[in-house]
């Protein structure tokens, strides 16, 4: 079945996965906008410019950093390859648009992160689909029951890891009761998702290791992890004690 | 939860989350591919001898020290054919620092007979090699033509590029990081 998966969805078809990861999130996003103090347009329009920041952005930024390939032939600018793409610098693009964004239309931040997380959970589910398909974020050689056939050798299935994870942090997000302050929803899913590539990067294959073996992409997860527990307990320590009758197990 | 319990369960956490970082940490580095030869970026780019339409045989391993771009195409795919006039070109700017293409035709699903005419059509001069089992496409898990692989001096394949037409920036940026 993964087989027949990984065929129908080949690089560049895997892309399919991403767009629809896009629409489902989105859309499921809007059915609960409202909860935090927020319009579907407002939603919309951030959404809308957030990804019109990361393509522009990382197509940009791919362009200003190599810039010599194109002095022969400039129209390459406006090419359809989709690999002319810095996709780190159109990430942090799309944050600073979005940003910009909400500040310009006052929105509160924490209540706009809240509402934008189921589109962040299905985001990262189409993300772990879209790596299965390509190949991509494969897992490291082993001999478990469970392991899967991938680049010429038996492999832990680490796409499945990460799409069972995803879909467990996103029920646990969708089904919990709200959070008692805002960004609780946002905070919840971060640490749940920094945790969990913490713990799931160690069986990976293809990770970038620094200072003699470690995976830069744990210390990545584990600072983000800090980062949102710091946020958590500011964010509480401010707000005093939790009031019983909210019922939130936050 | 209070505040002085929940911060020694987040510190708990987070020592916890530490030392999964340095008991996974892979010191040897044998962990990370490029041990296996497979078609995908960070491996060994699997060998294969092919002959050319003129009989001679060319083998990838024997294009160590090389940086290759190898792009599989056939002669009823569009974006192939639109994209070997531009390959032609940079390979043509960067031969002399030694990069060369081997431009391997799926001829198992090809038509032979259109094969030297077109590239003579185009003035290609760089290797045409001729898959005639489908054995190069097996090893490679073909699925989309094209498919390019930008392999390193050292045999690695440093990008992967499914689909096409490739834009000459793009494979000007990919060759400059082989060559490197």
């Amino acid at each position: 079945m993964i087989d027949l998966f990984r065929s129908l969805f080949a690089p560049p078809r895997h892309l399919i996965l991403l767009l629809a990861a896009l629409w489902i999130g989105l859309t499921l996003a809007e059915k609960r906008v409202e909860r935090h103090n927020l319009t579907k347009d407002a939603l919309n329009n951030l959404v809308y410019y957030g990804i019109l920041g990361y393509i522009l952005g990382g197509r940009i930024l791919f362009v200003l950093g190599n810039l010599p390939a194109f002095s022969d032939n400039p129209l390459n600018i406006f090419s359809l390859n989709i690999d002319l793409f810095d996709p780190v610098g159109a990430l942090a693009i799309a944050v600073i648009v979005g940003f910009a964004y909400g500040q310009r239309q006052k929105l509160f931040l924490w209540s706009t992160l809240d509402a934008l997380t189921p589109f962040f959970g299905i985001l990262a589910i189409g993300l772990s689909l879209a790596h299965l398909a390509a190949g991509t974020a494969f897992g490291s050689p082993t001999d478990v029951p469970w392991g899967m056939e991938m680049w010429n050798a038996t492999r832990h299935p680490t796409q499945v890891y990460a799409l069972i994870v995803g879909i467990l942090i996103f029920a646990f997000v969708w089904f919990r009761n709200p959070g008692t302050f805002p960004g609780s929803e946002f905070l919840w899913f971060t640490s749940l998702t920094a945790g969990a590539h913490l713990f799931l990067e160690a069986f990976r294959g293809d990770s970038t290791l620094v200072f003699g073996g470690l995976r830069l992409s744990q210390i990545v997860a584990w600072l983000v992890l800090a980062a949102a527990l710091f946020a958590f307990d500011r964010i509480r320590a401010s707000k005093g004690q939790i009031p019983a009758a909210e019922g939130s197990s936050d | 939860m209070q505040q002085t319990p929940r911060r020694i369960l987040y510190s708990i956490l987070l020592l916890a989350g530490a030392a999964w970082i340095l008991f996974s940490a892979d010191r040897t580095g044998t962990s990370t591919s490029g041990q296996i030869p497979a078609p995908q970026k960070g491996f060994l780019a699997p060998d294969f001898e092919l002959k050319t339409p003129a009989g001679d045989s060319i083998k990838l391993s024997d294009l160590r020290e090389q940086a290759v771009l190898l792009n599989l195409w056939a002669t009823w795919c569009p974006p192939c054919r639109a994209e070997m006039q531009t390959i032609e070109e940079v390979y043509n700017e960067y031969k002399e620092q030694g990069f060369t293409v081997l431009a391997v035709n799926m001829t198992y699903q090809d038509n032979p007979l259109e094969i030297m005419p077109f590239v003579e059509s185009q003035g290609l001069s760089y290797p045409i090699l001729l898959d005639e089992t489908g054995e190069m496409a097996k090893a490679y898990q073909l699925k989309s033509l094209p498919s390019s692989y930008f392999i390193d001096r050292d045999g690695m394949i440093n990008e992967v590029v499914i689909g096409g037409p490739m834009a000459e920036a793009l494979l000007r940026t990919r060759i400059e990081n082989i060559l490197k």
